[in-house]
């Protein structure tokens, strides 16, 4: 019996949201930095296929234990794998990219 | 703090992130205790000292954290008030560029934004604003399109209204015209001594000048300006910045590291820094 070649599907282009989550003490300086630093770089390298929260682990303590916070400011990248997770202010953009795996061609 | 620090192995991200001054708090789960560092602990109790501007949710509460704002009679400032928009600005937006139409106008609550004039390649700071001022002058004088590129450069809140709006909201204003255009009368002096400042006076004063200039603005003892930032500023390379900075911390007038800025001896500072700058912050 022959097997009819599958047409292959039409491949619909789709963008990969990258999900962060940023925990922080807000107004403190290194948070503010971290904020600022990483808008910058996701504007710049994810241009709008990011989403962001930012936990305030003064407002939100409990968050912060759950979740497995050692310090902040920290950054987790959630989605999409592999996880990743950078801490401090996030001033070293190189590192920022390689953490959230942003080199390279984007999906 | 001294307890946490052996939970956190050493030489892990987070000790090494500590050591470098990276991190505001740590977080002891033994203790379900958030431990603020010092430097953290520091600017929230300065957060807490100052009006509740930082706090962007109590905006209908903010006193008037913007200069010009609360030189407003409180009829006019209610009126005002109601139509602004309190938004956080972030570091590096570009607010305006030179020959576009304004879109916004900005009261800088404790946000800085750095004024840039450019001779391609080159840009340079030709003005600052923040609490004391606004951006967005040339609409109060009858122009619509912006003269100068308006970078943030210290992040933080400001309110901002559209551009139309408030073109209408001045018509009703008579106590903000008047402010306003004193207003652009002082950054028009401003520029000018600039203008001198830039030709003639030596690299490390000006960045004296202009390390004071932010810190007055955005009213924290730690603030945040990279080397390519001020090396924009300032018109000059990096490296010339790199050395400057390193003579003012060899005379223990600031901290700079990593882009994070402490003044530690401020009278030791304005002696660094030109004449310009007392004469600047008399003109206000």
């Amino acid at each position: 019996m022959t097997r009819r070649a599958q047409k292959p599907k039409p491949r619909r282009a789709h963008t990969t949201v990258v999900l962060l989550r940023l925990y922080i003490v807000g107004g403190a300086p290194n948070s503010v930095q971290a904020v600022a630093n990483l808008e910058a770089i996701c504007q710049e390298h994810l241009k709008g296929a990011y989403q962001l929260e930012v936990v305030d682990i003064l407002e939100h303590p409990q968050r912060a234990l759950d979740e497995g916070v050692l310090v902040t400011p920290s950054l987790a990248k959630l989605s999409p794998r592999p996880a990743a997770k950078l801490v401090g202010n996030l001033s070293d953009k190189s590192k920022v990219i390689l953490a959230l795996g942003l080199g390279g061609k984007m999906q | 703090m001294k307890n946490a620090l052996p939970r956190l192995a050493k030489g892990s991200p987070e000790h090494q992130a500590i050591e470098a001054g990276e991190i505001d708090a740590i977080i002891d789960h033994a203790s379900s205790n958030v431990i603020l560092l010092p430097a953290a602990r520091r600017a929230l109790r300065e957060l807490a000292g100052r009006p509740a501007a930082a706090n962007l949710d109590a905006a209908n509460e903010v006193p008037m954290a913007n200069g010009l704002l609360a030189a407003l009679p409180p009829a006019e400032y209610q009126y005002l008030i109601a139509r602004f928009e309190p938004v956080t600005l972030h570091a590096g937006e570009v607010l305006q560029e030179p020959g576009a139409p304004i879109e916004y106008v900005y009261f800088p609550q404790d946000c800085v934004i750095c004024l840039m004039a450019s001779v391609d390649p080159q840009v340079l700071e030709v003005g600052l604003v923040g609490n004391e001022g606004m951006v967005g002058i040339s609409l109060a004088l009858g122009r619509e399109v912006s003269s100068a590129r308006a970078l943030v450069q210290g992040a933080g809140a400001a309110f901002r209204m559209k551009a139309a709006r408030f073109q209408q909201a001045l018509g009703q204003c008579l106590s903000l015209q008047r402010e306003l255009h004193r207003f652009a009368d002082k950054k028009l002096a401003l520029a000018r001594q600039t203008a001198a400042c830039n030709r003639f006076h030596a690299i490390e004063a000006r960045l004296a000048r202009c390390l004071l200039m932010t810190g007055d603005r955005v009213r924290l003892a730690v603030f945040f300006l990279t080397q390519a930032c001020l090396a924009d500023m300032l018109g000059v390379r990096r490296a010339t910045v790199n050395a400057a900075a390193g003579l003012l911390q060899r005379r223990n007038l600031i901290r700079y590291s990593r882009g994070r800025i402490r003044i530690l001896d401020r009278a030791g500072l304005e002696a660094a820094a030109c004449a310009c700058y007392t004469r600047i912050e008399r003109l206000g």
